[in-house]
């Protein structure tokens, strides 16, 4: 296999990560959103939150896709290859972090809040010094995850036109019969990607405050 | 089940809403002319229409439509999906007209409209090279046959494969090219497919690929596909005409002896198809 073929499929994960890493932090900013919503005590904020998560999370990736591509046109929004891909991405895995985070909050010990709350700190400052850092870290590790699986599932992105580099190495493999070179290649470059994205997690994770040392 | 009745809420809510709307599109070749380019929807695994060679998009599709783009004073850009992709696209909008090309067949013609051919499409089974089981068309009976998912070529094989004494075992694929490198690792003995992109394959990997002649089944033509509507019947016309234009002129047989290393007599247009 040559180096301009591996250039190729360089130049193709340029597209996987860009739209994963996109999409990852999309979903964060909605998650966020829909994780208060779910920890709500209002009962109109918490149910469309519900709905929203089971949807996105029930439905598969490749149909949830598809539908964005070929439905949103019938009702006169017909969106490009690139926003279908990250839209898709964005509300699925914004689905799966909202569980994460809502989960985070859930279990910040009450014995921590009850200490900030003696000490005299404001409902502000407990949210923000006490709750969002330790939620973070408890959370951190679901993150990591969801933001590898979601890299490995830009995969199907090409169901809508983007060539990323699963798509890359099976059009590239079509036209010069090296299926096995070329497929190994690209394992090899999301090996290397999720790698960088698994150490980046672990630093974040070290210097959040009250991390054990 | 709850997301059953969902997304069956979601369709049928879109779909009335979409009858509703198309009712006032506009005109489509008016439309392609003020944005000065022409899209093109299509596969990229089908050579030697569209392949991608050392990362380009390229093949007799490619070179085409750079004519018929020249014809309408328009640019072409180009949107690549997965074969079972392209049709519910092309009903979205997502591009004015498919290349493909597809074989005209009399249940695409009620759906569809067909540009007029620009190849044969008769169907044939490339082998092994050196394989001696196989020497006609009919030795493929009771042997594992390859052929791409939902394509005209899927329905002759099985056409086909229907009148032999034992029927062979069909493999159906996303991609023709993937059924080849399944025939090239020997876990089947055959693919069918069109003529002109078998022949192609085998003169590219001489040695490994033999065409099995003569073809089978009936004889049918490979055409562009388009929307039957009449927001698309401008268009569909000023293709057909640019495409008759550059027939007429000879370029089309450059290009048949480009992609194929031979020229084939087409019709001018398929009003009735042999299936």
């Amino acid at each position: 296999m040559s180096f301009k073929l591996f250039e190729l499929l360089l130049q193709a994960s340029i597209y996987t990560v860009t739209i994963s890493i996109v999409s990852i932090l999309i979903g964060f900013a909605i998650a966020i959103l829909l994780s208060g919503m779910l920890l709500s005590l209002r009962r109109h904020l918490v149910l469309p939150a519900r709905i929203f998560v089971s949807f996105f999370r029930g439905v598969p990736l490749l149909v949830q896709l598809l539908l964005i591509y070929n439905l949103l046109p019938v009702i006169g929004i017909n969106v490009p290859s690139v926003v279908a891909a990250v839209v898709g991405l964005s509300l699925c895995t914004a689905a799966y972090q909202a569980e994460n985070l809502r989960g985070g909050f859930a279990s910040v010990p009450v014995g921590l809040v009850e200490s900030a709350e003696m000490v005299g700190l404001t409902p502000g400052q407990i949210f923000r010094r006490i709750k969002v850092p330790t939620a973070l870290r408890l959370t951190l590790p679901a993150l990591v995850n969801e933001a590898i699986l979601i890299l490995k599932a830009s995969s199907l992105v090409s169901v809508v036109g983007i060539v990323e580099l699963t798509r890359m190495a099976q059009d590239l493999a079509g036209s010069t019969f090296l299926p096995l070179q070329l497929f190994a290649s690209a394992g090899l470059i999301y090996l290397v990607i999720n790698w960088i994205v698994a150490l980046a997690g672990g630093l974040i994770e070290r210097s959040l405050p009250g991390a054990p040392r | 089940m709850k997301k059953n009745s969902l997304l069956k809420g979601l369709m049928s809510a879109a779909f009335l809403l979409g009858a509703t709307l198309s009712a006032h599109a506009a005109d489509t070749l008016a439309a392609v002319k003020a944005a000065g380019t022409l899209k093109v929807g299509t596969e990229t695994a089908f050579a030697p229409f569209d392949f991608i060679d050392a990362g380009e998009h390229v093949g007799l599709n490619v070179d085409l439509f750079d004519e018929i783009g020249k014809e309408l004073g328009v640019k072409i850009e180009w949107v690549t999906l997965p074969w079972d992709g392209v049709f519910p696209a092309l009903e979205a909008g997502k591009f004015d007209v498919v290349a493909g090309p597809a074989t005209i067949t009399k249940k695409r013609m009620e759906r569809y409209r067909f540009t007029p051919p620009l190849a044969e499409a008769t169907i044939a089974i490339l082998k092994k090279a050196g394989d001696q089981t196989i020497s006609k068309p009919e030795d493929i009976a009771g042997k594992k046959i390859g052929v791409g998912k939902a394509t005209s070529q899927l329905d002759q094989l099985k056409e086909f494969s229907e009148t032999l004494p034992t029927k062979a075992d069909i493999r159906e694929y996303p991609a023709f090219t993937e059924s080849y490198a399944d025939l090239a690792a020997g876990r089947i003995a055959g693919v069918a497919n069109s003529l002109p992109n078998i022949a192609f394959v085998a003169k590219q990997r001489e040695g490994v690929f033999e065409v099995v002649l003569p073809p089978f089944g009936k004889k049918s033509y490979f055409g562009f596909i388009g929307l039957k509507d009449t927001d698309h019947a401008p268009l569909m016309d000023a293709i057909d005409a640019a495409m008759l234009k550059i027939k007429a002129d000879g370029r089309m047989a450059t290009l048949q002896k480009k992609w194929f290393g031979a020229t084939f007599d087409t019709p001018d247009s398929v009003k009735d198809p042999a299936f």
